[in-house]
């Protein structure tokens, strides 16, 4: 059999086996045929497979970007897979497990696809689990997280799928071949093409305005589902499309690049304002996975080979840390019962070993080094700035803002996370979670292998993951071979912490003087209610008299673009409905006006 | 011959029904039943044997102009299956649906009349006989819908009524005007002399026709009648009328006159475009403002019918084939919904989405199958309705016609959203019932089952071996036009 059906049919046909199965069997198939994808997209990058041909049609072959992106997705889902393997909530558990493998096999078959049909197809059916998925939430509000998950999902895939058509209308050669069209902006139905395609890549991946199913989702479904799915896997396939349009179908000019690196910039920029005042955990997580996509963009889009390198490196750095995240708050949640951020804290002692992962990935995503989040940015900002001395003047000054905007992103996501940090793991703790255990293995073994890859990752960035996988890559791009600018060494920078670091720990060993103390208030020991959680860290910034209004505004949900359709159509819908009162006469009136219309016309 | 039959095995059901089972409903539900699967099997039948050929039946020997005509070809059985499988998940469903309205042998009796009238529209080769058959359709049709016989359906009742025979005088005057110039009432006699007469008759009659039977299809401006009253209708019946009804009686007419008869003239197939994008937009502009389940359904209904009509508006192949692959799919999702809003309506005793909640876990059958089909009409793969409306766009597109296929695309967006909603409030509110107050037995249960399989299993019809034996000969009837003459008259001359 072909190589690469097999790689899709065993995922496939675990999820729909599992149907019938016991739980316990449908965790060891899962694990088993996840672990063979994993087996199988490792051999790929060692002998290329043959593509898989159906009706004279190349249905599924290999290029450097899909098998890239398939590596990380295999890779993704078996760490998830051990973290979910325990611990997954028993009502929805069966349901869960027979998702999953159908899941990895529909963005599996998303990223292989040579033939726009089959493209179409895996791509809606992929977010059709993600609905799925959604719909086992067990919130008050999961369903209507559901419904607007996949209003804007399903929406967007409608898009997709014209764009496609008109691309295979355009291209000359008249095949369903997504490889062999390609296409200048210099059209109309070109360019019409292109924003459907973006329109599809932007809600996929969750950047601005298309985001904000991505918090809502996150805060009301299971948390496996939304380090899996939004947080991984759909950054993979939205950005996987981004790049597949700005390399390989699309050749686009100065000003498009442009623009998609405004529309980063702001979706860095909004998202992480947003993320500073959340209280739900979850939420603010969510907040994150959209911000961080605004990095992404910039660097894919930019047009400039180290800067694309950088957004793809970013793409799976991101991935790694923000999954660890959403499961190291999902094991607290899962000990605690709750994400919210007013009510955690101190569990630091607790939960030690979660609170190690979590701090890694928080380190990660706001871009500290050694870490791997600094690097694939550093190569973002880098790649961006030598792109600025290129261009004239006018542009010049539009791009500096754009940089400039997500580096402020930057450190406003360390102060987010500061306050995430210090509201769960820190702080005093309330009563009620004074005996909270650790983790169960399964769980810190998976943000353990998570937050390990992001050391790794960071550390030895160059020699691996850019070296073995990104550069090649980027090589068969058109853009070219990324050449750094300037480079730093992670291994010495390492040291010189650890040095430090151990500096530090023994001058804290030779003269501790330290006194650990309850909190007093007035003599006696401080009530619950006085307890600083650190959810309000950010109030100030959330009061200034202009930005105030703003995120008044945000929170009545004016900036958000569902609802502003939403709100559209139900008032279209109500001018109808008053023409419909429900009179006989009134009908006939349209029946014959009707008929005199189309007699006149004929 | 087995043509006759499909009229001949309803109508009697319907006679020995008020005949003998006055005492015994039970009766009554047996009759109806063995009718309707004799009629599915008939109908598999015919559509796997046929081989395509087109078959004619004169009645009683009487030979044209003077006798009636039966024809099959494989629009026809086609079709003929599409209103049969329908039928017989209605009957099924209605065998305990039914009791609880009230127990009653006229139900199935008008039933079976409902089924022999679009029977024999799809059958006849006739105009007259076609509107003989329309009516006894849609009068059984009236008095399905006043069935329940609270104030409201016997409102619906009547505007349906009223709008049903002005729309039926508008198809006998282009009748009575087709007469006048050619003679004949044969289809194909018709269609052969057509050419030779005055151009502006055939403005005429197609203008008729149009207005005529596109209020059978609900097509706007001519849908207003179908909200109160696919909504007040029992609920099997409803599937019948949004399912197979508006088809039988609108689309097929309308790809048979206008195809077969009329040469397919380039500013009728205008019309159907623009009639079929504004009854896109809309209708499901007036769905997504509903809250009661059924005439949310009522006005999709309009909408759906809008892509088929796009689709034949598109004249192409391609549009062709995903307009008849629609009208199938569309009979099933839509039947499947009305059929779960039946059950809804039984276990809770409320159409209000907002009163509903919790379903998935009282009604775990009812919940996931209105969840494959509310999948299936917003167009989502691997369900049936992704394909044609995938189809018809890339048939819009191709035929040069890139912002029908916009609105279609916005259309199906929409469509979306609003069963984003009835699963929302339907099936997932916050609402906690603990338990139904009727319980749904295990036929309702099946025919929803079935239903729900066909939403799967009919999206293989596109693969290729398997469109060249479905959908691709009923393509080809349409897409010949007037090779429809040969084929008629061909056959009748060799009896």
């Amino acid at each position: 059999m072909n190589e690469l059906l097999f790689f899709i049919l065993i995922p496939l046909v675990t999820g729909i086996i599992n149907w019938f199965l016991p739980i316990i069997l449908r965790k060891v198939l899962t694990f088993l045929s996840t672990t063979v994808g994993l087996y199988l997209v490792f051999s790929f990058y060692q002998t290329a497979p043959e593509p898989f041909i159906l009706f004279n049609e190349t249905i599924f072959t290999i290029n450097s970007l899909g098998l890239f992106t398939a590596l990380f997705i295999q890779i993704l889902s078996f760490v998830i897979l051990i973290y979910s393997l325990y611990g997954v909530p028993r009502e929805i558990e069966k349901s869960f497990f027979y998702l999953y493998p159908l899941t990895v096999a529909f963005c599996q078959s998303v990223v292989l696809s040579d033939n726009s049909i089959s493209f179409i197809l895996f791509w809606g059916l992929s977010g059709l689990t993600l609905y799925l998925f959604a719909t086992l939430g067990s919130t008050n509000d999961s369903p209507v997280a559901a419904k607007k998950t996949f209003i804007i999902i399903g929406g967007s895939d409608a898009f997709l799928l014209m764009g496609i058509i008109l691309l295979y209308i355009l291209s000359p050669t008249s095949s369903w071949s997504l490889s062999s069209i390609s296409s200048n902006l210099d059209n109309n139905y070109s360019i019409i093409a292109f924003v459907f395609l973006l329109i599809a890549a932007f809600a996929k991946a969750g950047a601005f305005p298309l985001h904000t199913w991505v918090p809502d989702f996150a805060q009301n479904s299971p948390v496996e589902s939304s380090a899996f799915l939004p947080a991984s896997l759909d950054k993979l396939l939205g950005i996987f499309l981004l790049a597949k349009m700005l390399t390989q179908i699309f050749i686009v000019d100065l000003v498009v690049n442009l623009i998609l690196i405004s529309l980063g910039a702001l979706t860095v920029i909004t998202a992480v304002m947003m993320a500073m005042i959340q209280h739900n955990g979850y939420r603010l997580l969510g907040y994150h996975a959209v911000s961080q996509v605004g990095y992404m963009v910039m660097g894919v889009a930019s047009g400039h080979p180290l800067a694309f390198a950088g957004g793809i490196f970013h793409m799976i750095n991101h991935t790694i840390y923000k999954s660890n995240l959403f499961l190291s708050l999902g094991s607290v949640e899962k000990r605690t019962g709750t994400p919210d951020l007013n009510e955690l804290g101190g569990l630091g002692k607790n939960m030690p070993l979660t609170f190690l992962m979590a701090l890694i990935g928080a380190l990660s995503i706001s871009g500290i080094p050694p870490f791997n989040g600094f690097f694939s940015k550093w190569m973002i900002y880098q790649g961006l700035l030598n792109k600025t001395s290129t261009l004239s003047e006018g542009y010049q000054i539009w791009l500096l803002i754009c940089i400039v905007i997500a580096i402020f992103g930057s450190a406003l996501t360390l102060a987010s996370f500061l306050k995430f940090l210090h509201a769960t793991f820190l702080g005093k703790k309330t009563e009620k979670y004074k005996d909270t255990k650790e983790a169960p293995f399964n769980q810190w073994f998976a943000t353990g292998i998570l937050s390990l890859l992001c050391l790794v990752f960071g550390v030895f960035a160059v020699v691996l993951p850019l070296k073995k996988l990104i550069f090649p890559l980027t090589e068969t791009t058109l853009l070219g071979k990324p050449e750094f600018i300037g480079l730093y060494e992670p291994v010495n920078l390492l040291l010189l912490f650890i040095i430090i670091f151990l500096v530090g720990m023994i001058i804290y060993a030779t003269n501790a003087r330290v006194r650990f103390d309850e909190v007093y208030v007035g003599g006696t020991p401080a009530f619950d209610k006085y307890r600083v959680s650190g959810t309000e860290f950010y109030n100030e910034v959330r009061n200034f008299p202009l930005l105030k209004a703003v995120y008044n505004f945000a929170e009545r949900k004016y900036f958000d673009l569902y609802e502003l359709f939403k709100n559209f159509t139900l008032w279209i819908s109500e001018i109808f409905q008053k023409a419909h009162p429900g009179l006989l006469q009134l009908y006939l009136l349209y029946l014959l006006i009707g008929f005199m219309i189309i007699m006149l016309l004929l | 011959m087995i043509l006759p039959y499909y009229i001949i095995i309803p109508l009697l059901t319907a006679f020995i029904i008020s005949l003998i089972a006055g005492k015994k409903d039970i009766y009554a539900i047996w009759l109806s039943f063995i009718a309707t699967t004799a009629l599915l099997i008939l109908s598999i039948y015919s559509l796997l044997t046929s081989k395509h050929e087109t078959i004619t039946y004169t009645m009683s020997g009487w030979k044209i102009p003077f006798g009636i005509v039966l024809v099959q070809d494989a629009l026809t059985s086609f079709t003929l299956v599409t209103v049969n499988i329908i039928a017989f998940t209605a009957i099924l469903f209605s065998i305990n649906y039914i009791r609880y309205l009230s127990s009653d042998w006229k139900y199935y009796a008008l039933f079976m009349l409902l089924l022999t009238g679009m029977n024999g529209v799809v059958v006849t080769g006739d105009l007259f006989n076609l509107y003989v058959l329309m009516e006894i359709a849609l009068f059984a049709a009236f008095a399905l819908v006043a069935y329940g016989s609270r104030a409201e359906e016997f409102e619906a009742a009547f505007k349906y009524a009223v709008m049903g025979s002005i729309s039926s005088f508008m198809i006998l005057l282009g009748i009575a005007v087709t007469y006048s110039a050619t003679s004949y009432l044969t289809m194909a006699k018709v269609a052969e002399v057509l050419p030779l007469v005055d151009k502006k008759v055939v403005f005429w009659v197609g203008a008729l026709f149009i207005a005529g039977f596109s209020l059978k299809a609900a097509s706007i401006p001519f849908h207003s009648w179908l909200p109160d009253a696919h909504s007040s209708a029992p609920a099997p019946i409803s599937a019948m009328l949004s399912g197979v009804l508006i088809k039988a009686l609108g689309i097929y007419v309308l790809l048979r006159i206008f195809y077969n008869v009329l040469d397919a003239p380039e500013i009728f197939l205008k019309a159907f475009l623009v009639l079929g994008t504004i009854s896109i937009l809309i209708g499901v502009f007036l769905a997504i403002g509903q809250w009661d389940f059924k005439r949310l359904l009522a006005y999709h209904s309009i909408s759906q019918i809008g892509y088929i009509l796009l689709g034949i508006g598109i004249g192409t192949p391609l549009g062709i084939l995903g307009a008849v692959f629609h009208l199938l799919n569309h009979a099933i999702f839509k039947g499947l919904l009305f059929l779960n809003s039946g059950a809804v309506e039984i276990a809770l005793g409320t159409r209000d989405l907002r009163k509903m909640g919790n379903l998935s876990k009282i009604l775990p059958v009812t919940s996931q199958t209105s969840l494959i089909a509310s999948l299936s009409i917003s167009g989502i793969p691997p369900f049936n309705g992704f394909f044609s409306k995938l189809i018809i766009i890339i048939a819009a597109i191709e035929a040069n016609l890139p912002w029908y296929a916009f609105f279609g695309i916005i259309g199906s967006l929409l469509t979306l959203a609003s069963f984003m909603k009835v699963q929302r409030y339907g099936f997932k509110a916050e609402n906690v019932i603990e338990v139904a107050s009727n319980k749904i037995d295990w036929r309702m249960n099946l025919a929803m089952i079935l239903l729900a399989a066909l939403c799967i299993l009919t999206s293989m019809m596109v693969i290729p071996g398997i469109r060249e034996v479905t959908l691709d000969p009923v393509v080809s009837v349409v897409a010949n036009k007037t090779e429809y003459i040969k084929l008629v008259l061909g056959g009748l001359n060799e009896n």
